[in-house]
């Protein structure tokens, strides 16, 4: 007993009970995980105890803030197991995973057999650094060239302004005089500044002789200077930036892109906003952990699609009506950038099978023949029920029937968001393969 | 093989020995009555598993502290949370301090360890649990008998630690205002209760009178019985009436000796710990103030040390959240400020002619404040003015401390403190004084003004401002912030300490969720409000109060737990959790009371779209547990009556928020 066996216990437990995948893509919270790092809660924690809810607690904070202010609530630290202060509680402790893992796991979990297909010749990056061209990434920059010219061409054009000036105070020498001698001197200033400082110069007749001035000032050398001054004075130029390249080899990569297209319409409240996401996260995460390379493309839509980021995608909601086409039609588009031939595509589609009348049938259908991809798939949140008007899903079943690139799944609750994700990513697997 | 890490320990104890004697004197010097202290040099790693045995080193098995450990090994490699200290309550008590640490933070740790002893020597809920105890003994004898269940083939590992795990959810489910009585088996015990009411020497307003101590409990003490009822004391009642449940045969059945043993030992320390998280505000705040002073004042630390210091205590107290030392420390320098106002106004108002209406017209502040600061020998020690000590008063100066001194015995240079007594160290560091409180006289209100006036006992006692001035007793604020140490907790110190002034100085405010907005927001920046929400936090450990209500629920012997409402709604979920570790406790079904708030979704929609914030509607709910299942039943406002929310409500919400 003692420590290292309570350790060990403590890794064991947070094992067995880091939360089960399936239960943690229908209930666990995703928020602390982000779109290339999974993190599962570890299900008991910490012991549970009767506790106020978090969010109807509230808590204390300081600073100049006015009522409505929005404000970054952290965990409170007034319980009192640890004598630390600032212990926020937080940092819950995590199994974490990345996509690759993720991926392994779901496949076991649901059974799966993806295998990823090679696709696009890509350039890859393996020899040597040896090629210099004048763009790059900031890591390939040579710094020591970099820096040598900088270097070069502060020697070459600095010089010691207040010496110059001295000479100036010299009794009787005027800027031509003074320019010559700088000459002799090797000192690289020009007449112009010369004559410049030479304007309303104070007390010109400081030295009686330029032997004196040289006896009695110091002249600052360049090098002196740079010392002195320090690096960030040195005149870095942009032409002088060379990267270094390295010898390029040619190798097939595995390519994703993943389209999701969700229905942000009025009708689609928190609780069908929590399923899509539910559903499309593990999604993501599954392809990503699947692929070398994986690229997203968020498209919203309600009438009209238009495309966003990650972070507004889940997010956003519109008040406006449903045209499911639209996103098909943007999708298309932002497509041509990804050619079938060199990119596996994935077009996951979600809403809550609203659309406008005939929508469906006459240009949703069709853009999706239109569009080859490894797999189209509608997923139908509809917590209520079947409606009168919210047919997609029914039609495209009715439709596309048992093809191999097209999934239709539906989603009433939480509890069914496993599910939906085992028929879609089993469709694609062989003919026979049926929902887990 | 040379053990080197001991070498460095010796050499390190060797170099502190002296510092802490001087700490120890220089605490004294203050006025403060430290319990003794032994110190310890340990590794890094030592220190991480101190922190996560809770300061000891012998604790029952369990993943728990290897959770605690985990956590704590990678803070510290981070560079987060390190840890300085650990100090338990135990006589003598134990200090550890770490082998890494630079000598300035050493010294730092020892003068707030010093500090700590004293808290732990004199405050009162301290005192209920630590008659004749060894802590670490009993401890230690705990992880004993908890390790033989383990290795005894007939119970084994698994089941023991299940049964802990049940237990610990239940664990700050005590009645942590009185003192620890064993619980005796089910028959009826007279044991002697706490002797002092805690409710009496407390300034309490009546909320928080009322929060602590219900009506039943208060009449029960002024009869002077014990506690035979269901309440509180959760723990105790399983203890008393709880069964196990047997999965074999499917129902419940006598708790084993064995259980039995495990429960009474895990009640008894949560006992022992309860006085350390009720106190933690009070507490910490005592020791980083104090450690304030001896560091930063008296220069504990040498002039180099000294930049290494401020780093340590910006660390400290610079953390983020809700900080328990700076909120200490802030509140005990408030109480400081607070007493010594009063007391100059006092002797101001006692001068002839003086009114509270023409107080703020007639006294110069900044004359006055000149005049409080330390009598000139007193403030800057050095080996010149030292024979000048000669000429203060005898009361504030240690005549024979201050003969050797100027023998050269003592270093008066280096060790001002040596040669005054605990009067002329309050004079040297009266709050008032110091320019960072400048001006805090001048804000003293009319109203206080007026109340001191109207209990003053001469008004003319003196003729001019000197004279009051003269007479002002520098040691109010020390000693008041003494009397404070002893009987106060968390909650008795922010209620009555956390002044509109206070808040208002400090910008404190209070936030909530917003449904409309889904985000928190700022809602209040009134005191009340602001104190309402700290106490909170504070009141029963920061967790909601939930009393075992019924041991025949329904006629069913089911256990009937009931969560007193307060206005906040509890973790359901959690809550479920520790229904199911009840349940093995109890051996039959057991229903949780509560109240929660339902938000229905197209309300919100609704209240979103007109710009307010959606109103949830109070709902009372049962939910049970059978072993199997969980069942939730709604529950008619008449049945939760009895635990909705009265006077105390924490909710600080305001009307218009949008």
């Amino acid at each position: 007993m003692g420590l290292k066996d309570d350790l060990e216990r403590f890794r064991e437990v947070g094992e067995e009970r880091r939360q089960d995948l399936a239960e943690f893509i229908s209930h666990g919270d995703l928020a602390p995980s982000g779109q290339d790092r999974v993190r599962v809660p570890i299900k008991i924690v910490d012991l549970p105890a009767f506790e106020y809810d978090r969010l109807d607690r509230g808590g204390v904070g300081q600073g100049d803030a006015d009522v409505g202010d929005p404000v970054d609530a952290r965990p409170q630290s007034g319980d009192g197991e640890d004598g630390d202060p600032g212990e926020e509680g937080g940092d819950h402790g995590y199994y974490e995973m990345d996509p690759e893992e993720f991926a392994r796991e779901l496949d076991e979990r649901l059974g799966l057999d993806l295998e990823p297909k090679g696709k696009r010749v890509i350039e890859e990056v393996e020899g040597e650094f040896t090629e210099m061209a004048r763009a790059g990434p900031r890591s390939a920059l040579d710094v020591e060239h970099f820096f040598r010219e900088g270097l070069k061409r502060k020697l070459a054009t600095d010089f010691d302004e207040e010496y110059v000036r001295e000479a100036l105070r010299v009794a009787g020498w005027g800027p031509d005089r003074v320019f010559e001698w700088a000459r002799g001197e090797a000192i690289p200033v020009s007449k112009g500044w010369i004559e410049d400082a030479a304007e309303g110069i104070d007390d010109p007749d400081r030295w009686a002789t330029i032997e004196e001035m040289e006896a009695g000032v110091d002249h600052e050398p360049t090098a002196r200077r740079v010392r002195r001054e320090g690096l960030r004075r040195l005149p870095f130029r942009r032409e002088d930036e060379r990267y270094r390249h390295p010898e390029v080899i040619e190798r097939e990569e595995k390519n994703v892109v993943v389209v999701n297209i969700r229905d942000v319409s009025g009708s689609m409240r928190e609780r069908k906003r929590e399923l899509v996401e539910r559903t499309f996260t593990p999604l993501d995460w599954y392809l990503q952990g699947k692929y070398d390379n994986a690229a997203f493309v968020y498209i919203a839509h309600d009438a009209e699609a238009w495309e966003v980021d990650r972070t507004e995608f889940f997010g956003i909601r519109s008040g406006g009506g449903t045209k499911i086409s639209s996103a098909y039609e943007l999708a298309a588009e932002l497509l041509e950038e990804y050619p079938y031939s060199e990119w596996n595509r994935y077009v996951f589609a979600a809403g809550d099978s609203e659309n406008s009348t005939n929508d469906t049938a006459e240009r949703v259908i069709p853009l999706m023949e239109e569009i080859p991809a490894n797999l189209h798939a509608y997923i139908e949140t509809r917590p209520e029920g079947s409606g009168v008007n919210a047919t997609h899903a029914e039609e495209l079943e009715a439709h596309f029937g048992d093809a191999d690139d097209v999934a239709v799944a539906r989603v009433a609750g939480a509890n069914d968001v496993i599910d939906a994700i085992s028929t879609v990513l089993h469709t694609e697997e062989t003919e026979e393969a049926t929902p887990a | 093989m040379i053990d080197t890490t001991r070498h460095e320990r010796k050499r390190i104890a060797d170099e502190l020995r002296e510092p802490a004697e001087n700490a120890r004197a220089l605490a004294r010097t203050l006025g403060l009555d430290p319990v003794d202290v032994t110190y310890w040099i340990v590794t890094h790693e030592e220190m991480n598993e101190l922190i996560a045995y809770d300061g000891f080193q012998d604790r029952y098995p369990h993943w728990r502290w290897g959770m605690k450990y985990d956590r704590q090994e990678k803070k510290s490699r981070h560079g987060l949370g390190k840890a300085f200290e650990i100090v338990i309550n135990d006589a003598p008590a134990h200090a550890y301090l770490q082998e890494s640490n630079s000598t300035a933070d050493q010294k730092a740790v020892i003068t707030h360890v010093e500090a700590h002893a004293d808290f732990f020597a004199n405050n009162r809920w301290y005192a209920l649990f630590r008659e004749d105890v060894d802590a670490a003994a009993t401890l230690a004898n705990h992880a004993r008998r908890i390790e033989s269940y383990m290795s005894d083939p007939e119970i084994g590992r698994e089941a023991v630690e299940e049964w802990i795990d049940h237990v610990l959810a239940i664990e700050d489910t005590i009645d942590q205002h009185s003192a620890f009585e064993a619980v005796a088996g089910r028959e009826d015990d007279a044991d002697d209760a706490a002797e002092e009411s805690p409710v009496e020497n407390l300034d309490l307003t009546p909320e928080v009178e009322g929060e602590l101590f219900d009506e039943a409990w208060l009449e029960r003490y002024r009869e002077g019985e014990d506690d035979p009822e269901p309440g509180t004391d959760v723990l105790a009642f399983l203890r008393r009436h709880g069964m196990a449940y047997d999965e074999a045969e499917g129902r419940a059945v006598e708790m084993d000796a064995w259980q039995r043993d495990v429960l009474d030992m895990l009640r008894a320390e949560a006992y022992y710990f309860a006085p350390q998280k009720m106190t933690k505000v009070l507490n910490e705040g005592w020791a980083s103030y104090w450690e304030s002073v001896m560091m930063g004042e008296e220069a504990f630390a040498g002039a180099d040390e000294f930049v290494e210091y401020a780093d340590h205590q910006a660390k400290v107290l610079g953390s983020g959240g809700l900080n328990p030392y700076k909120l200490g420390k802030e509140l005990w320098e408030h109480v400081e400020n607070r007493t010594n106002r009063r007391e100059v106004a006092e002797k101001l108002l006692a001068v002839e002619g003086m009114a509270p209406a023409t107080f703020h017209d007639r006294v110069d502040f900044d004359a006055v404040e000149e005049r409080l600061a330390p009598t000139p020998p007193l403030g800057a020690i050095t080996g010149g003015t030292l024979p000048d000590l000669r000429d203060l008063p005898p009361a504030k100066v240690d005549g024979e401390a201050l003969q050797a001194a100027l023998e050269g015995e003592i270093d008066a240079e280096r060790y001002p403190w040596k040669v005054l007594t605990y009067e002329g160290m309050a004079e040297r560091h009266f709050s008032l004084a110091k320019r960072r409180n400048q001006g805090y006289l001048a804000r003293i209100g009319t109203d206080e003004l007026g109340e001191i006036d109207r209990y003053l006992f001469d008004g003319a006692k003196y003729g001019t401002v000197e004279a009051a001035l003269a007479d002002v007793e520098y040691t109010a604020g020390w000693d008041r912030m003494r009397e404070v140490r002893e009987s106060h907790n968390d909650v008795t110190f922010i209620d009555q300490f956390l002044t509109a002034e206070f808040v208002r100085e400090r910008e404190y405010f209070t936030y909530e969720y917003s449904h409309a907005g889904e985000e928190f927001r700022v809602a209040s920046t009134d005191p009340d409000d602001v104190k309402r929400k700290l106490l909170l936090q504070f009141t029963n450990f920061g967790k909601p109060t939930v009393v075992a209500a019924d041991a025949n629920y329904r006629n069913r012997n089911e256990l009937l737990l009931a969560h007193q409402y307060n206005g906040i709604a509890l973790d359901l979920p959690q809550a479920r959790q520790v229904l199911e570790r009840a349940f093995e406790l109890w051996g039959r079904p057991v229903n949780l009371k509560t109240i929660v708030k339902e938000l229905d979704e197209r309300e919100r929609e609704v209240a979103r779209r007109r710009g307010e914030e959606p109103e949830p509607e109070e709902q009372g709910l049962l939910v049970r547990y059978d072993g199997e299942a969980f069942e939730t039943e709604e529950l008619d406002w008449e049945e939760v009556e009895d635990i909705a929310a009265t006077d105390v409500d924490y909710r600080t919400r305001p009307e218009d928020w949008l």
